[in-house]
């Protein structure tokens, strides 16, 4: 039992520096993809989900909420790849303290940071909620941080137009 | 016959050995002077100090090697300091990886010291639970010892390598290359000490020669790594309208469905 646990372990290690080398190789963090807020609102609007709920007979209404969440995880899902996105692409050349550029940079990387941060809680209350869909729980308040990322892109493209300018328009 | 052949085989695998044994202290002294050469020791004070114990190690247990139990004793105390060094190794890329995001800091920190304290107790669990079949009682002691505290340096490399993955963390080059050279040594280690244990001296010349090349590898990613130029972020394409569109026509028919 202790043996064949000690193995897993070790084996989970390999597969794991196997995937980590190969998701190495294919530029890890990916495209920015837009995130549309509107549709991300509506999708946590709870008011929509009292609505749905009062009319709704109880087995269609756990349908639909499924849907709901699934669609909502994929937006989540989104927003934390984005927020890697910015990480990976802002996280080089901050060794420069002195220039307002790197100010911007490191409170950058600290916003998305706390994006991740909040996605990944967000993603454990929706799966929460996928598996028990009569809970409602808080929703996660991403919109304002993210706002606050695309802004300190905004400035850091303005300071740095050739590395990140493109960035703040495409997330 | 048998035995002729038996003999033959067994003596070319000990020149196998020797022959892994001299590449790896080949690779070992590379690998130093490259520390050294690029000033390495300021960002990784403990893998360089690792690396060179390392080597030197090599050295001296390979003048040491056919006057038994003297070798045996050099062996554990080798290892004992090996696997702390490891330790040591572990943090720092911890430290490294952790030191361009200033507010993931405090949870990674956090994470790590829970991960630190179950690690260290499936350990005691390890070592009061194992058997072995090794006869002599010290090395089978030092077999047990040698798995509990690879399993807990495994455990903590498998969870930065999660940790990272889960927060998208960017490796820099060198700090990558040298989480995977130790990770493939050490799990490879792990996976060869578990059998030992298990099966016995029976198959000694074969878990050396694997422990051997496993090493020499990570020798090499570690070379790989520290030589070859960091690869340059790649620039962003802005995606066009029309895939928002399409995304947001997509969504208005899932939601209408």
């Amino acid at each position: 039992m202790m043996t064949n646990l000690i193995l897993a372990i070790a084996l989970c290690a390999v597969a794991m520096l196997y995937f980590a080398v190969r998701s190495r190789g294919k530029h890890g963090a990916g495209q920015p993809v837009p995130v549309d807020w509107q549709a991300f609102r509506t999708l946590m609007d709870r008011d929509d989900e009292m609505f749905l709920r009062s009319r709704l007979p109880h087995r269609e209404f756990t349908r639909l909420k499924r849907l709901r969440i699934s669609l909502t995880w994929k937006y989540v899902g989104r927003i934390a790849g984005n927020a890697a996105v910015v990480l990976h692409a802002v996280e080089g050349g901050r060794q420069n303290t002195d220039s307002e550029a790197a100010q911007v940079k490191e409170q950058t990387v600290n916003i998305a940071t706390q994006i991740r941060v909040n996605c990944m809680v967000s993603l454990a209350k929706l799966a929460v909620e996928f598996a028990f869909p009569s809970m409602q729980m808080t929703p996660a308040m991403l919109e304002p941080k993210y706002e606050a990322l695309r802004e300190n892109l905004r400035r850091l493209g303005s300071l740095e137009p050739q590395t990140v300018a493109p960035l703040a328009t495409s997330i | 016959m048998k035995e002729e052949v038996f003999s033959t085989l067994t003596m070319s695998l000990k020149l196998l050995i020797a022959q892994l044994w001299i590449v790896g202290m080949v690779l070992q002294a590379l690998l130093a002077m490259v520390l050294l050469a690029r000033k390495t020791w300021k960002t990784f004070p403990i893998f360089t100090a690792y690396s060179i114990y390392s080597c030197l190690v090599s050295v001296g247990m390979y003048a040491l090697r056919p006057s038994g139990p003297v070798y045996l004793n050099l062996y554990s105390v080798e290892e004992i300091v090996g696997i702390l060094l490891g330790f040591g190794v572990i943090y720092e890329i911890f430290r490294t990886l952790l030191n361009s995001y200033p507010a993931l800091r405090n949870l990674a920190r956090l994470v790590f010291q829970c991960m630190v304290v179950a690690l260290v107790a499936l350990g005691c669990i390890v070592l009061y639970v194992q058997s072995s079949t090794e006869h002599n009682p010290f090395l089978a002691a030092m077999l047990t010892v040698q798995e509990a505290t690879r399993t807990i340096e495994v455990g903590l490399l498998l969870f930065l390598f999660l940790f990272a993955s889960a927060f998208g963390l960017h490796w820099r080059q060198y700090v990558f290359g040298v989480a995977l050279g130790i990770g493939l040594f050490i799990s490879v280690d792990l996976i060869l000490v578990t059998m030992r244990l298990h099966v016995g001296y029976v198959a000694q010349e074969v878990f050396s020669i694997t422990r051997a090349l496993a090493f020499n590898l990570s020798l090499v990613m570690w070379l790989g790594y520290l030589l070859a130029p960091e690869s340059k972020t790649q620039r962003m394409d802005v995606p066009k309208l029309s895939q928002l569109e399409q995304w947001n026509q997509a969504l208005m028919e899932l939601i209408h469905q």
